[in-house]
């Protein structure tokens, strides 16, 4: 696309070269020992982020979730003293954190206080995007996990829509949520090197 | 995409975001429609389980396959969706098709960016099998983790590579015509 070039800025321009498999390479580094050093209490600010959300959808309050041993787990009130606690996995819940870093150190420039600014907003974002996801998938649960509890609490609908909402984040949403952040947040130029002059540079 | 000035720019980088959104739950229904699922995604899951133990026996892995299943005699795993690459290609083609091109483009580009990413997905199946059978200690984090991540990324990159070319050969179509700078309604494309 042929940049039209007004008074705003030129943007960085985004190859794929050297630079950028390096840059890429140390943001996934980066991002996974960022995650894996911070994956504990990250889970556990989730787990009470969700748990207060979920609380608002029920009346009286009754579940808690609990982050322990890279599971969420998930109690209730009202369940058997003696009944066994579903525990759902965490990390399949917030590594696409390590995607975002690598994909914000792939823009140019990464360093950059305005870079910085928007990966610490779009990391933010992708945290209310996984207290949303565990909601889901703690609603998906009781939708469709508890037997005839399930069956007496939720109709057909609101299963379908728990259970499928959350296996759409399964499939595709975790996936697809740090680079919809990224492309969204960043800011760079794709593509072909500007016509200048009526001659193309090369890039 | 990405470029040019203010508003517009912003407006083409939503529109690129809704239609990709879009086409991506499209697929997802269709990918988790039972009759697809049942006749499309299990049959080609099992010919990735295929291929992949002809490559682990090529690497010396005693191997069999039954289903989606490959087994030998220190491991086995079941290639389930997430593991066959389809969500990787589904977020790909979801892009390319969300992507201002001309048809014909996409189509190749769809083609080539599906085998890539199923090549890329072939060495993940493959080294996490033997990674199960030899360091099963680093199976979880890297099944999980690891390559789930780099075959995104990689799906993500095809995906720029894709974009950058045919932002490259838009550019360079002449001005007053030319099929290469022109939609499938004929109307000049390049802005």
């Amino acid at each position: 696309m042929a940049a039209t070039a007004a008074a705003e800025p030129r943007r960085p321009r985004l190859r794929l070269d050297g630079g950028s498999a390096v840059r890429l390479a140390a943001g996934f580094a980066a991002g996974l020992a960022f995650w894996f050093a911070f994956s504990a209490p990250y889970e556990r600010a989730v787990a009470a982020a969700a748990q207060a959300v979920t609380r608002l959808l029920e009346s009286p309050t009754t579940t808690t979730l609990a982050a322990e041993k890279g599971e969420i787990r998930v109690d209730r009130a009202d369940f058997p003293p003696d009944s066994p606690r579903p525990g759902l996995p965490a990390a399949d819940l917030h590594f696409n954190f390590v995607m975002l870093a690598a994909l914000f150190a792939l823009t140019p420039k990464p360093q950059s206080g305005a870079n910085v600014a928007r990966f610490a907003a779009a990391a933010g974002l992708l945290f209310v995007v996984h207290v949303a996801a565990l909601c889901m998938q703690v609603q998906s649960v009781y939708a469709t996990s508890l037997g005839p509890w399930s069956e007496a609490h939720y109709g057909a609908v609101a299963r379908n829509l728990w259970a499928g909402g959350f296996h759409f984040y399964q499939v595709a949403g975790r996936f697809a949520a740090p680079f919809v952040l990224w492309w969204g947040l960043s800011r760079f130029e794709l593509g072909a090197t500007p016509v200048k002059r009526g001659r193309e540079e090369r890039s | 995409m990405k470029a040019g000035a203010g508003g517009s720019d912003r407006r083409r980088s939503l529109a690129f975001l809704a239609k990709f959104a879009a086409l991506l739950v499209v697929f997802y229904f269709l990918l988790d429609w039972r009759p697809v699922n049942d006749a499309v995604v299990v049959p080609f899951t099992a010919g990735v389980a295929r291929v992949s133990a002809a490559v682990l026996r090529l690497l010396g892995e005693g191997t069999t396959v039954a289903g989606t299943e490959i087994r030998s005699a220190r491991f086995a795993v079941n290639i389930e969706n997430g593991c066959n690459g389809v969500e990787t290609a589904l977020l790909f083609g979801a892009a390319v098709l969300a992507f201002p091109a001309p048809w014909r483009r996409r189509l190749v580009g769809l083609a080539a960016g599906f085998v890539a990413i199923q090549a890329i997905n072939l060495v993940r199946v493959v080294s996490l099998f033997w990674i199960g059978a030899h360091r099963p200690a680093l199976f979880s984090s890297s099944h999980t983790v690891l390559w789930q991540s780099i075959v995104v990324l990689c799906g993500v990159l095809l995906f720029l590579a894709w974009a950058t070319r045919e932002q490259r050969v838009r550019a360079a179509a002449p001005a007053g015509g030319g099929r290469e700078g022109r939609d499938k309604d004929g109307r000049d494309r390049r802005r």
